[in-house]
């Protein structure tokens, strides 16, 4: 620096011009902050705008640490983010610090610092200039406020759009379950989601995810007691449980929590207007608290959830109604036939055999005559029942109408359909409850047997006019009989 | 996913030496062990990292699920520690990562040989029992509005708006790629991770020889706390050094490297 330079200005009043060569004025009463400090943050000296502006005197801060002045927040942002940039970097520019002043009120700061050595690096110190910000910290405050605010309703916005999308998508209960899942664990940032859905017995069984070890730890197989999701399906309301919170009143399921690394379980009801249909539980890492905003998120996700489950559950009934008969629950002619076609296609690659059972009722008309249909409803019931329980695992057993049954069994030869056949007349012929011993039933069964290997492929038509025909002649051979041919 | 891209791993020294791996804070990135590290490159293999979400760290793998508790940190190191093959590793964790590497050495403490834990703390928050972590939950809120009061600037759509140059996106750019880079909307995520969590109880597990690095007049970690993790780690030692503050890394890198090779020697 030459000595031209420190010149005082030689424009503008002589008396500013006197005072402005006054260095120490310069320092002391700068339109900011002055302060320096050692590396370790003791303020060494401070000048007097930072005195006026905070209230204290230079005695009460010199030989003090910096760090003292800060909020506690502000003070671990300069211990993490401050110091260790300034020493990386030598200098920091612009970093907000909150500094509290004597009469305890903030005062936003905005902190430029330079990290210095003199005489060779015997001497370090940390010169800052400190600006006052309340203006910008104001303004930046509504600012983020505002971009908070538009944030968080966007991002609820968001999850209930995409919840809602996955929803749609979802064609059967389980794919929905995986949705409702997927769409809670990351709405929520939760470490696992697992849906848990009222089965017809009423109890909850899990259909989507993992919960929490706890849950199979705490509760005797098979049942919910004791658990978060129980406690929620009963009270119809969200439930928060942490794990330093449950460790007397729930130890075991805490210890099962502990095990698994969760600190904290959300436990959300699906409602809908008959009660609750499930409960969502998520699962997280670390302790957590849920304002009422994130709250009332959940339960719109519910909400919209249950929805989706109640739609979803009607289709699956409307679809069963298609393809089942109402009556005895049995497949029905469409489902038979749409079957057969599948089986003999089937049969005729792989070239295994194929059998197709008919069943027509003998007695039934008097039964119905001298009793009326509700009793002739309940044989028919009773009838498929035994049908149900008689046919092998795999067999599809269907009403084909009035009293005529049917029974496709895949890959059974002529013996096999023959066993079949016979199983399903004893069990046919057994008195049914309820319906007067001179009015027995039995059953006329005609067998069509498919050979499949090496022979030519057989339409499912004709399968059926075989079986019908066979079923006749064991009707005129003197009922209760069965009539087995080859296709 | 490449865990070694994922973390910025980098591998220097002694490929025959004992593997000395260091972790970072919150607030900062792999720079803040420059002045420690290069110090054990002779005789160990040196590997430092950033955590998913700072440094050079590939942000795409930030996963908020994932990462809302420690433990994603923990998976992290363990993974890390596997691709490399290390055996025997002393894991040298500062601040919220001396808790990181609690969890994962009480994981799976195979591939572990010591712990160096700097300026440890297993809660930050005080609770209703006498336990004093130091702070208050308003303290942590006060924390994430300093975090916003000093990042707001720095996010990318609005950092031209407050520099007044909209025109010129470069500037705001230029202070998003400064030292210890770390994205806004994670640093405001990992500070709520870092400063909620509670890992008191999982001192006890550990079975890795441990060495406690306190220092003098350390709010973030204060002496109290150090004390209580040195008493709840079994056969823990601690030393207490003479720097000030929270990072003696960087304020007396000297008196750390000191302490570890007495610790490993």
């Amino acid at each position: 620096m030459t000595t031209a330079s420190m010149e005082p200005p030689t424009t503008g009043a002589p008396d500013a011009a006197g005072i402005e060569s006054s260095f120490e004025d310069l320092y002391e009463h700068a339109p900011c902050g002055h302060m320096s400090t050692a590396p370790d943050g003791t303020i060494l000296r401070v000048n007097s705008t930072f005195l006026e502006w905070t209230g204290y005197s230079a005695d009460q801060l010199v030989g003090t640490p910096f760090g003292d002045l800060l909020t506690p927040g502000g003070r671990i942002f300069a211990e993490t983010r401050y110091l260790p940039v300034l020493r990386l970097e030598g200098a920091v520019k612009e970093v907000a610090l909150p500094v509290r002043r004597a009469d305890g009120s903030i005062l936003p700061t905005l902190v430029n610092s330079v990290f210095v050595e003199q005489s060779g690096g015997a001497v370090q110190l940390i010169r800052s200039a400190i600006f006052d910000a309340t203006s910008r910290q104001d303004y930046e405050r509504e600012l983020l406020a505002a971009r908070r605010m538009a944030e968080t309703s966007e991002e609820r916005l968001r999850a209930l759009q995409r919840a809602s999308a996955a929803f749609i998508a979802s064609g059967s209960v389980d794919a929905f379950a995986e949705a409702l899942g997927a769409s809670m664990r990351d709405a929520f940032e939760a470490s696992a989601a697992a849906v848990f859905l009222v089965d017809e017995s009423g109890t909850l069984e899990l259909v989507a995810g993992t919960p929490p070890e706890a849950v199979v730890d705490a509760a005797p197989e098979g049942e919910h007691d004791g658990t978060p999701e129980a406690e929620a399906l009963r009270s119809g309301r969200v439930l928060v449980w942490s794990r330093s919170r449950i460790l007397e009143s729930h130890p075991t399921y805490a210890a099962g929590m502990k095990r698994a690394r969760i600190e904290t379980v959300i436990a959300t009801p699906l409602l809908s207007g008959a009660g609750a249909s499930g409960v969502v539980l998520c699962s997280f890492g670390r302790e957590r608290a849920f304002d009422g905003r994130t709250v009332e998120l959940y339960e719109a996700l519910a909400r919209q959830a249950s929805e989706a489950l109640a739609r979803i559950r009607l289709q699956a009934r409307l679809e069963r109604m298609a393809l089942y008969d109402q009556l005895t629950g049995l497949a029905n002619r469409q489902l038979l036939k749409a079957r057969l076609g599948e089986v003999l296609a089937s049969a005729q690659r792989e070239g295994v055999p194929t059998a197709l059972i008919v069943v027509d009722l003998d007695g039934f008309k008097a039964v119905n005559d001298r009793l009326g249909h509700v009793a002739g409803d309940s044989v028919l019931r009773e009838v498929a029942a035994r049908l149900a329980t008689a046919i092998r695992p795999g067999d599809l057993a269907g009403r084909f109408g009035g009293d005529e049954f049917l029974v496709i069994c895949e890959g059974a030869g002529t013996q096999a359909a023959a066993a079949i056949a016979d199983r399903l007349r004893g069990e046919i012929g057994v008195a049914i409850p309820g319906i007067p011993e001179d009015l027995p039933i039995s059953a006329s069964i005609g067998v069509a047997v498919h050979d499949g290997a090496g022979s030519a492929p057989v339409t499912a038509d004709r399968l059926f006019v075989a079986a019908d025909s066979a079923m006749f002649a064991s009707k005129h051979g003197g009922r209760d009989l069965t009539t087995v041919v080859a296709v | 996913m490449q865990v070694l891209e994922r973390n910025n791993v980098k591998v220097s020294g002694n490929p025959a030496g004992r593997p000395l791996v260091f972790a970072h804070g919150f607030g900062c990135s792999q720079e803040m062990w420059r002045l420690v590290a290069p110090a054990f490159e002779r005789d160990h293999l040196v590997v430092l990292f950033d955590h998913v979400g700072a440094g050079g760290s590939d942000l795409r793998a930030y996963d908020r699920s994932k990462y809302d508790s420690l433990h994603g940190y923990a998976d992290d190191l363990l993974q890390i520690l596997e691709t490399l093959d290390l055996e025997d590793a002393v894991y040298v964790g500062h601040s919220v990562s001396a808790m990181v590497g609690v969890l994962a050495a009480t994981n799976d403490p195979r591939r572990f040989g010591a712990l160096v834990l700097v300026g440890p703390s297993p809660r930050y928050i005080d609770d209703d029992l006498g336990y004093r972590g130091g702070f208050s939950q308003a303290d942590i809120d006060g924390l994430l509005d300093a975090l916003d009061a000093n990042y707001l600037g720095w996010s990318s759509d609005l950092a031209p708006v407050i520099m007044g140059n909209p025109d010129q996106p470069q500037l705001g750019e230029e202070l998003t790629a400064s030292f210890c880079s770390v994205d806004p909307a994670i640093a405001r995520h990992f500070a709520r991770v870092t400063f909620t969590s509670d890992n008191r109880d999982d001192l006890k597990a550990v079975v890795t020889p441990t060495l406690i690095l306190q220092c003098t007049d350390d709010v973030i970690a204060p002496r109290e706390v150090g004390d209580y993790v040195h008493r709840e780690i079994p056969g823990s030692r601690m030393v207490v050094l003479a720097a000030t503050g929270h990072c003696p890394n960087l304020s007396s890198p000297g008196e750390v490297i000191e302490a570890i090779e007495d610790f490993l020697r």
